[in-house]
């Protein structure tokens, strides 16, 4: 409510309230403005964002590739390239499953490691504020860079490498890259070390936010600090934890810089996500009309996915975006 | 539960992260200040002896390795440095000002709607290497490709999201009365907004700005495809200097991403209390 | 004679090492049964003792004891204690029937018996049909049934509300306020009101302490903390508009003894010949509102001129000022003067009371005066 809508339109006998009309115009131009600021944003996502996907949507029904010249030309197949990937396309399926299996893994790790920092971060002690800093380093480091310092990390005569041997012994330490398991391994790793800091700052943000009282309630109704904790602190911040779990998820289903610089998707196809696979169809194999198919098919499994993460906390979260 | 001391065992546990968290940082910053002949040295270098600053000038003068008797980089990263600050300066401010636009309008004006969140975060979830693929039909066919502007207009498209979010949680925290005041004052929303609502984000409009910045310097999808040979920007120069010498000149791609990692971590730290609404799209507010 | 439910005993609480007194070394015995407010403006240390009786802090020195045992040190949920915060600290993210039970799984009682007690719990507060909802959905009202059955149901020895009534809309206060009442009626629990407001504290309790800067000034039954409040601080905190407090000395001429403050003079009764000090000493002269007649001049008495009128319902509060002196009267919305009209206050020896004007404290009801009476 407005200064202006907040005078009652039934005044009009009282001669300084504005006419019906007056209301009524404001109200348009208020509107007009809210248009008119909105429009630049819209403009840009509409010609940069829906029309180029809108493009990629009829693509993804055809055969065409940059090779059989315009895309008007280009031959209309149905759903012959989603049937291709889902049913034939053990790559495209193995890339999907991996990325699953990569997100599953990171983000559990990336929680529980982040959750764990985040509540000793409740306790008392000196240097707290430098320290939480150097915890959130890894954030502002750029994927590609963290990408090439893991690889420069994991080299087989690399400082892990000679670290593992010094205390291992020599021969202990893999060759990392070149096979399948090690090479996963590091790009787990590189995930869980970039992003942890994210689940950290989350939830530590969160757990400042967990009101006081309920917490004191519990400990006069006789919780111990465990009890707090799993029956009080935890459900409370239950919410900050989907959102964690969400913005994370959304953010690895798209995993590819690090990858890319890491390991290039290899050995063989062993750590390929469907970034890396899309990318690879596009830009190295040209199918693009095969790849725009794919890139439909993670959208919708990607959108299914947030919704049900989303499910428990939906109407929090809209509720309090008022 | 809060207040309780750091016991000893936890103690070490935090001292552990920390030193995980740094080293490899610590190790990138060492490589690009070591000679030649301490980048692969077995057993390794963990501090250069004689640190040297020979691998920074060698991005931007190819030969300067020459001393060491080591061949140089074909190509100096001059340009990908030039890409990296014209692409993100540019694209960053016009997207905080179309964001803030647009905040003022889903906060004020109540435009998009109750759904709008989901609807941008949709937006969000769509692989970039999916958005390339028609962006890199429509550039080519438009001309478009391997121009500046090509890169800035996706860069503008892909953090609007962002910028809008992040600035509406701030513009939301502003009472709707300190604007009406101005406006019964005789101003009209649009000088209100400007002389009211704006000055008193100013702290919000700066941690967005080096948000949607650190997103913009930090991109290499979009980059990486777009780019032939007339753009360049830091990201995609690091791995084309990988790809060129199968990685092995450590200390000048070091060099390079260090060079890549200082304005981040100034602008991260400079905004380290506003990271996490802007992860979370304003979700969490501190 | 049964031992006192609850006793402080030279309660003391520093903070900053001693640069900060919150609470004072402060006594209070409260009887079992009984219903006591703790009232006082905020700052003057009742959260703190709140605090320290629950166990949340520990006194800096003295002793809590419940049930005759010092409770120093225990745990809080080891204490037998019930505390209901003033904005209910329900578990929004469980049901009622889960915040019910909560304290009684925690202890690890027989599911039959949980359910028993949660029963009747929520029978008595007329929780029963929303034992299945989630507490986030509830309103005030209900949020502080659930507040209070959640402790009532682990059978506490004192049960400790703060601020009870604050967070409610006024009609809701009415109905707590009886619920309250008829809930202390029907389990004799002993109930400790922590509150920073007085209509509260007269309605709710048979005894209350009035604090101020850490100390309590007044400790007694309702009645008497109105009609002979102890302590200047008590008779400016406790009723409203509040007792009209005037600093200025005594003037004795032979028997015959009187308040001065500038062009403000009132004899006073021969009762306070033996209490009050000598010729010229500083005093607090207090007299309620309520107490003071308003007359026509010609009449004996304070004469004044009205310099302002508020209406308050059937009653007008109306403030005459004297020389440089202004005092407040309670008149009947009817007979109430204009302003600018010139009256005369007829004030009631038998209402005046006096403070010293160096202890702050009523000089009838002085201790050491009183021994050597």
């Amino acid at each position: 409510m407005t200064a202006h809508s907040d005078i009652a339109p039934s005044d009009v006998s009282l001669p300084a309230a504005p006419s019906k009309d007056a209301v009524k115009k404001r109200g348009t131009r208020r509107k007009a403005l809210g248009r008119t600021l909105l429009l630049p944003g819209q403009l840009i996502s509409l010609f940069v964002l829906v029309v180029p996907l809108l493009v990629a949507f009829y693509m993804s029904f055809t055969d065409w590739s940059p090779t059989r010249g315009a895309l008007s030309s280009a031959q209309f197949i149905g759903l012959f390239n989603y049937e291709e990937l889902l049913v034939y396309d053990t790559r495209f399926v193995e890339a999907v499953l991996r990325t699953l299996v990569f997100g599953v893994v990171c983000l559990s790790l990336e929680f529980l490691i982040g959750l764990g920092l985040a509540v000793l971060f409740l306790r008392r002690f000196r240097g707290k504020a430098l320290l939480f800093s150097m915890l959130l380093t890894p954030m502002m480091v750029l994927p590609v860079v963290v990408g090439y310092t893991f690889w420069m990390l994991f080299q087989s005569n690399g400082p892990i490498n000679q670290l593992i041997e010094l205390t291992l012994g020599a021969g202990a330490a893999p060759d990392w890259f070149k096979s399948a398991i090690s090479a996963q391994i590091t790009v787990v790793v590189t995930e869980v070390w970039h992003w942890t800091p994210l689940f950290f700052l989350i939830l530590l943000s969160g757990l400042n936010a967990v009101p006081e009282n309920p917490v004191r309630a519990a400990v006069i109704l006789g919780a111990n600090p465990r009890q707090v904790f799993w029956r009080v602190v935890l459900p409370m911040l239950l919410p900050v934890i989907v959102i964690a779990f969400v913005i994370r998820a959304m953010e690895i289903i798209k995993l590819f810089d690090e990858v890319f610089m890491l390991t290039r998707g290899g050995p063989g196809s062993s750590t390929e996500t469907i970034s890396l696979y899309i990318y690879k169809l596009a830009f190295n194999d040209f199918q693009l009309a095969y790849g725009a198919a794919a890139a439909f098919l993670v959208l919708i499994g990607t959108l299914g996915l947030v919704h049900l993460l989303l499910t428990p906390v939906r109407n929090q979260l809209l509720e309090a975006r008022g | 539960m809060s207040d309780r001391p750091l016991t000893m065992p936890l103690a070490l546990v935090l001292a552990l992260a920390v030193i995980v968290t740094l080293f490899p940082v610590f190790w990138i910053v060492m490589t690009a200040i070591k000679p030649p002949t301490d980048w692969n040295a077995v057993p390794a270098i963990w501090v250069p002896g004689e640190p040297t600053l020979v691998n920074f000038r060698t991005l931007f003068d190819p030969e300067a390795l020459g001393v060491y008797g080591v061949g140089g980089v074909s190509e100096a990263a001059t340009q990908a440095v030039f890409g990296s600050l014209l692409a993100s300066i540019v694209a960053t401010a016009l997207s905080v000002g179309i964001g803030l636009a647009a905040a003022i309008a889903i906060s004020r004006y109540s435009g998009g709607g109750r759904a709008t969140p989901l609807v941008i975060l949709s937006g969000r979830m769509f692989p970039p290497a999916a958005i390339a693929v028609p962006f890199v039909i429509i550039f080519s066919t438009i001309g478009l490709i391997d121009t500046y502007f090509g890169l800035i207009a996706i860069y503008i498209a892909v953090t609007l999201p962002f910028s809008t979010w992040m600035l509406k949680s701030f513009v939301d925290e502003v009472p709707k009365e300190v604007e009406e005041a101005a406006m019964i004052d005789g101003m009209t929303r649009v000088k209100a907004h400007l002389t009211v609502t704006i000055p008193l984000i100013k702290g919000g409009l700066f941690a967005t700005t080096l948000f949607i910045f650190i997103l913009n310097w930090s991109e290499f999808l979009f980059a990486l495809v777009l780019s032939y040979t007339t753009i360049e920007t830091i990201p995609v120069r690091l791995a084309k200097y990988v790809t060129a010498t199968a990685g092995t000149l450590y200390g000048v791609q070091a060099a390079l991403a260090v060079l890549a990692m200082i304005p981040l971590v100034i602008a991260g730290f400079l905004i380290q209390n506003h990271l996490a609404r802007g992860m979370t799209f304003g979700a969490v507010k501190r | 004679m049964t031992q006192p439910k609850l006793e402080l005993v030279a309660l003391r609480k520093e903070y900053d090492g001693g640069d900060v007194v919150a609470v004072d070394g402060i006594d209070l015995t409260v009887e079992r049964g009984e219903t006591v407010a703790l009232l006082g403006p905020s700052g003057c240390g009742k959260s703190t003792t709140l605090n320290m009786i629950v166990g949340l802090e520990e006194p800096t020195a003295g002793d809590i004891h419940i049930d005759g045992r010092s409770v120093i040190g225990l745990a809080p949920g080891k204490r037998n204690i019930g505390l209901v915060f003033q904005d209910y600290a329900v578990f929004t993210h469980m049901t009622v029937a889960k915040n019910l039970s909560f304290g009684l799984e925690i202890g690890g009682l027989p599911r039959s018996e949980i359910t028993r007690r949660v029963g009747e719990a929520a029978e008595l507060l007329g929780l029963s049909s929303l034992l299945k909802e989630k507490a986030a959905y509830l309103g005030g009202s209900q949020l502080q049934r659930v507040a209070i059955g959640r402790t009532l149901v682990t059978q506490p020895a004192i049960l400790l509300l703060d601020e009870p009534l604050s967070n409610l809309e006024a009609e809701a206060r009415q109905a707590m306020r009886r619920e309250l009442r008829r809930l202390q009626g029907k389990i004799g629990l002993t109930i400790i009101y922590v509150t920073h407001d007085q209509t509260e504290a007269l309605s709710l309790a048979d005894r209350i302490a009035v604090m101020s800067a850490g100390k309590i000034r007044q400790y007694d039954r309702t009645s008497t903390v109105y009609g002979d409040p102890a302590h200047v601080f008590v008779a400016g905190f406790i009723g409203s508009p509040s007792m009209n407090l005037v600093r200025g000395e005594i003037r004795r001429d032979g028997p015959a003894i009187s308040f001065i403050s500038d062009q403000l003079q009132v004899p006073l009764p021969s009762r306070f010949a033996g209490v009050a000090p000598g010729h010229g000493e500083p005093v607090i002269f207090g007299i309620r509102p309520e107490n003071i007649m308003i007359t026509r001049p010609g009449h004996p008495g304070v004469t004044g001129i009205v310099s302002s009128v508020e209406p308050r319902g059937p009653e007008a509060i109306v403030t005459v000022r004297s020389g440089n002196k202004s005092l407040d009267v309670v008149v009947p919305a009817a007979d109430r003067p204009a302003r600018g009209d010139e009256v005369v206050l007829r004030i009631p020896a038998d209402h005046i009371v006096l403070f010293s004007g160096e202890t702050d404290r009523n000089l009838s009801l002085s201790p050491i005066l009183g021994a050597a009476a």
